[in-house]
């Protein structure tokens, strides 16, 4: 790419001498050069037939210095900064039209240059070294009210100066859409740096105006209100007063059930106390309610998102009593009717008690609620819930609460709420609720936060499985809307966004969250919430997935973007345990920013790489017998923060889990087998373990292997002879084969012997008795390795847990087995295995 | 109550109106979290009902799951009459050093008695609370009170208590504090009791902190010049610290401190610093506690 140097050549004194200007001759250049930019501007491009590349890259350039530099002037000389600016708005004026819409604008902004597919990469080197050219570039720009309004927009690469999610709320506070993912129906695109390919080619294809970032603010500067009158912008304009109109409809329809039920309530109580006349009826005053009570929902259809899992959950409920008459053998039209319980699973706060409540109260259920205020462990739910759990017990349950006859009839489902809250105080409740489920004669409904915690695997397969998932911003918006109006707070629709974000689409924080914010103030605008969602978010521990991904991603390394190197680090203190491993086993995968050539990458990798083994050493000095915890920061910075900044980018492969814990676990075990092996060769071998292993074990798997490979069951003989000359058992037969490398790996040599002489060699030698030198030596080693490992429980995530329940299985296997060989020998010998343990940890 | 002047206006709104929310106050330590909530509690339920209607648990009681479903939830249950919009509240402090557990069991608790009983968290860290209650309280955070705010409070103190003091000794005390009002307090009534008068030199006696300042300056120093860097003021500088007894323990961790905020110098030059700072840090605790070592760390910070 000739130009591309050329472009570059003659970009950089250009750059340098406008630096300079601005710092010393501010004033007077600035002005020329605005007036200049300014009439280039507003006349419709009329180069877009020229030769695109080297025109379109300067073109964005220029006028965003020129605003820039405009911007400039108003705090430097009043005076002049006033013609400039009278100039710019003159000529937006003119412009600005009533008749204007947003294609007439997009029009005259330039087009962005799309990087060809295959040339990307040098493109954007060249691009980034000119670096960032208005480095902390404030975003307060003053645009119409909903200009952008029925535009689609998607922003894509990294954008020099915004945020990415700065850019995104700029959009959405001037009413456009953003998406994504591009399609026919994008309008716009904003292209960044280092767009992604796949969507540079669908620009192309689709034909959408793609523009910089520069122009994406110029074309917030010049947008007419509610997106002048293109057809879109009417439309979106007509959509927004259709939802407002059917707002008011649903609060008014509110106000009215309430009254009504008000009325009905003072009447049943007023007619109490004429019986009773006890308790005064208290006038329950709704001020003094939460709001999150107020206006909990009273109908499933108030419930936000997640329609079809409620409607699921209403059907397998509604037939629960049909399917129990036919034994729960049918499944049903959605296969639901198998299960006699069903667990709800969702982030908080988006209504999944809420729901559950509902639909069982819609359909007549009384409802029994255990949650985890209440002690679950196995005992007690044995005596308690289980007396329940038949039908005819329930009827006595219920009598003696309920007045009279109707109740007899009524059915009753059990909710067990916050079901992985269960923790060491519930002994074996989750067990036991499992177990419940298989056996209930009443609907059960569990409901937990995280389904892919370990401890919630038992009820993988007894419960129908109803997954919630958040609701969207549209889904609570209007329900948000509701509420706002009728406490008559003024709140800005596309604040919303913001909001949902700040909370993770939970419902609760956001009702709560309004009905503080409300008492101090009535109307919530922007700049508002813009305050108030940084005061809210909600600082929940990020799991070690995300923790990386936000590591390695170059966004957070931008010297634009306002992360302090102590934000970074607080993102290691997340998770101390994971993040290095996770930085560790996943800094090769990303493709780094500014990276100019192959082995540039290479030297960043390297230095990634020392840093992470340095990281080690510290870490060594923390957890060994020094405990030198001051030292965690340091930590922090070498094992995560440095690798990270070295090699971030995009990342290009998928965040994998640390692959160190398998390993290391599995190294520990070979060491285990061979410490085995050790002693029981000593007697014969006189060397230590790792001598062992590299001079003895691969002639002795070639001697313990060929006989049973050449001569099949002949071999056996042979085989057993071995064995008992170096004191091994049949066990160690198997590890040694296990420590074979390359053309002796076990899963090849024992391909090769056939199953028949392996159950011959297996029955031949427990026929004989075989001189043993020490038993169960390695035992204590296993139990004392898998009793460390108990303080990661809360940590330690799923892929770890498999890893641990597969060493666990083996551990149990070689048990079995040795159990097997000890009760076959002599019971004398039971007294050696006691003593063993004991006697192999004093020597340890 | 001083700072943070819009989060106290909606909590004396609360105070005025009732039906208080659930509410999670969090912040760093000393800037008045607990007390807020005590004034809160007290001007919401007024000196009669305030010992009877409230439950206040902190890290020293026990805390675990059974008190959360013995102790709290019988408090929950138990009827206090009220006037209209006055609520029972649970005060738990320092919650961020409650059990997973524990704050599990407490989810459907505040919700269920919602009606009766209000629940008020003080913790340092919000995130420490698992993120069903947060989802369920209103999250107020204090911000670091600003360095005019601790020193008015602290001349209110000083001409309460008739302590006699210099300027630099109160900007002493506000710098060694950063923000932390508590701290500042208690630093200037040590110094009153050890010496009788603030100055900055008394102040740094009893703070016994290298200041920060010099160390800084250090740092720029080191990295001025162009990369090559000022090693004589640097050394000269670190001679100072030095002379005046503080240990390279002290030297060295102050220094990583304010090598992770040095402004001025890119990020990859920032962790380089770190990178070698740490790396002393490690032999310092090793052992290696000497004056070169310090001398080393600076000269190689010169070469970066």
């Amino acid at each position: 790419m000739p130009d591309i140097q050329d472009f570059f050549g003659a970009k950089k004194p250009a750059k340098a001498t406008a630096n300079q200007k601005k710092r010393k001759q501010q004033d007077e250049i600035i002005s020329v050069l605005s007036d200049d930019d300014v009439v280039d501007l507003t006349s419709p491009e009329p180069k877009k037939s020229e030769p695109k590349r080297r025109r379109t890259t300067e073109s964005p350039k220029k006028p965003a210095k020129s605003a820039e530099t405009s911007k400039k002037t108003v705090n430097g000389s009043p005076t002049k900064s006033k013609v400039a600016k009278q100039k710019v708005e003159e000529s937006t004026k003119n412009s600005n039209s009533a008749d204007q819409n947003a294609d007439d604008v997009l029009a005259t902004l330039p087009d962005a240059e799309l990087p060809d597919v295959t040339e990307s990469k040098p493109f954007s080197f060249a691009q980034k070294k000119d670096g960032p050219q208005s480095s902390g570039m404030s975003v307060d720009i003053d645009a119409k009210e909903n200009c952008l309004s029925g535009l689609t927009i998607v922003f894509t690469g990294v954008l020099p100066n915004l945020d990415r999610d700065q850019a995104e709320g700029l959009a959405k506070q001037y009413g456009a859409k953003v998406t994504k993912a591009i399609s026919g129906k994008t309008s716009l695109v904003v292209l960044g740096d280092e767009a992604g390919p796949s969507k540079v080619q669908k620009i192309k294809a689709n034909k959408i105006k793609a523009i910089t970032e520069e122009s994406f603010l110029e074309l917030l500067r010049r947008m007419p209100a509610e997106g002048g009158n293109s057809e879109l912008a009417l439309r979106a304009k007509e959509k927004r007063d259709e939802e407002e109109r059917k707002l008011k409809e649903a609060v008014e329809r509110e106000e009215r059930e309430e009254r009504e039920q008000a009325a009905k309530k003072a009447k049943t109580s007023s007619l109490k106390n004429e019986s009773s006349q006890n308790t005064p009826s208290q006038p329950t005053t709704s001020s003094a309610d939460l709001w999150t009570v107020k206006y909990a929902p009273k109908d499933t259809s108030q419930l936000c998102g997640n329609k079809g899992q409620i409607n699921k959950l209403q059907s397998w409920l509604a037939s629960w009593f049909d399917n129990a008459k036919s034994g729960f053998k049918n499944p049903g039209s959605d296969g639901s009717g198998v299960f006699r319980a069903c667990l709800i699973s969702g982030p908080p706060g988006i209504g999944k008690t809420s729901a559950a409540h509902l639909v069982a109260h819609n359909l007549g259920y009384d409802v029994l609620e255990k949650n985890a205020s209440d002690v679950r462990s196995k005992s007690l739910l044995n005596s308690n819930l289980k007396s329940v759990l038949s039908n005819t017990s329930v009827v006595g349950f219920f009598k003696h609460q309920h007045d009279q006859a109707s109740v007899n009839d009524r059915r009753f489902c059990i909710i067990m709420d916050e079901v992985d809250g269960m923790s060491s105080g519930d002994h074996g409740g989750a067990g036991a609720l499992s177990a419940f489920c298989r056996i209930t004669s009443m609907p059960l409904i569990l409901i937990c936060n995280d389904k892919l915690l370990p401890k919630m695997r038992t009820f993988d397969r007894v419960t129908l499985d109803l997954p919630f998932r958040r609701p969207t911003e549209n889904e609570v918006r209007s329900r948000l809307m509701t509420i706002a109006l009728r406490e008559k707070i003024k709140l800005d629709p596309t604040v919303i966004g913001q909001l949902v974000q700040a909370t993770g689409n939970d419902i609760r924080q956001m009702i709560t969250m309004l009905a503080t914010v409300s008492r101090t103030q009535k109307t919530i605008g922007h700049n508002e919430s813009k305050d108030m969602a940084k005061a809210w978010q909600k600082q929940a521990i990020l799991k070690p997935f995300e923790i990386t991904a936000r590591l390695l991603s170059g966004q957070i390394h931008n010297p634009n973007a306002n992360h302090s190197l102590n934000d970074k680090i607080d993102l290691y203190f997340n998770d101390i345990d994971f993040t290095p491993l996770m930085i560790q086993e996943n800094y090769l995968s990303t493709r780094p920013t500014n990276v100019t050539s192959t082995k540039n990458h290479l030297e960043r990798v390297a230095s990634a790489a020392d840093d992470i083994s340095e990281s080690d050493i510290i870490n060594s000095l923390i957890r060994s017998g020094q405990q030198q915890w001051s030292l965690l920061p340091f930590h922090a910075v070498m094992s995560s923060v440095k690798p990270a900044l070295s090699v971030a980018g995009q990342v290009t492969l998928r965040i994998n889990f640390a692959g160190w814990l398998g390993q290391n676990s599995k190294a520990m075990k070979y060491q285990r087998l061979l410490q085995e092996i050790q002693y029981h060769t000593r007697l014969r071998t006189s060397t230590d373990k790792m001598q062992l292993r590299l001079d003895y074990l691969a002639a002795l798997q070639h001697k313990l292997t060929t006989p049973l490979l050449k001569l099949g069951e002949e071999g056996i003989g042979e085989v057993i002879d071995v064995l008992d000359h170096y004191y091994l058992t049949k066990e160690d037969w198997d590890s040694i084969v296990d420590f074979g490398v390359g053309p002796m790996k076990a899963e090849v040599v024992l391909k090769d012997i056939s199953t028949k002489v392996k159950t011959a060699f297996t029955r031949k030698y427990n026929l004989s008795t075989h001189p043993i030198a020490i038993y169960k030596t390695g035992n204590s080693v296993a139990t004392g390795g898998r009793k460390q490992t108990v303080d990661y429980e809360d940590v330690i995530e799923d892929d770890t847990a498999k890893d641990e329940v597969e060493e666990e299985v083996e551990n149990d296997q070689i048990d079995a087995k040795k159990d097997k060989l000890i009760k076959e020998v002599k019971p004398k010998k039971k007294r050696t295995k006691a003593t063993g343990p004991a006697a192999k940890r004093k020597k340890t | 109550m001083v700072g943070n002047e819009e989060t106290v206006e909606r909590l004396k709104l609360i105070a005025q109106d009732g039906n208080m929310p659930h509410m999670i106050i969090s912040g760093l330590p000393g800037i008045g979290k607990t007390t807020s909530i005590h004034c809160l509690a007290y001007e919401l339920l007024g000196k009669t009902m305030y010992d009877q209607a409230t439950l206040e648990l902190n890290a020293s009681d026990d805390r675990g799951i059974d008190v959360v479903r013995n102790k709290i939830k019988q408090f929950a249950q138990t009827k206090i009459l009220l006037p209209p919009g006055r609520h029972k509240i649970i005060i738990l402090d320092e919650a961020d050093s409650m059990t997973p557990g524990a704050q599990q069991a407490l989810r459907r608790t505040m919700e269920i008695y919602s009606n009766t009983t209000r629940f008020a968290f003080a913790c340092n860290q919000s995130s420490k609370i698992i993120e069903p209650l947060q989802s369920r309280c209103a999250i107020l955070r204090y911000n670091k009170l600003a360095d005019d705010q601790v020193l008015s409070r602290l001349l209110e103190i000083a001409k309460a208590e008739d302590v006699k003091y210099n300027s630099q000794g109160l900007q002493a005390l506000i710098f060694t504090a950063e923000g932390d009002m508590r701290q500042a307090i208690n630093n200037m009534q040590s110094t009153v009791a050890g010496f009788g008068f603030v100055d900055d030199v008394n102040v740094f006696k009893i703070v016994d902190q290298p200041h920060p300042l010099v160390i800084k300056k250090i740092l720029n120093s080191c990295c001025s010049n162009d990369g090559k860097g000022d090693i004589d003021t640097a050394l000269r500088l670190l001679d100072d610290l030095w002379n005046k007894g503080y240990s390279a323990i002290d030297i060295v961790t102050l220094t990583f401190r304010v090598a992770k905020t040095l402004p001025g110098i890119s990020e990859l030059k920032r962790l380089d610093i770190i990178k070698e700072v740490g790396l002393v840090h490690m032999r310092v605790l090793e052992g290696v506690s000497t004056y070169l070592q310090l001398c080393g760390l600076f000269a190689k910070i010169c070469t970066i």
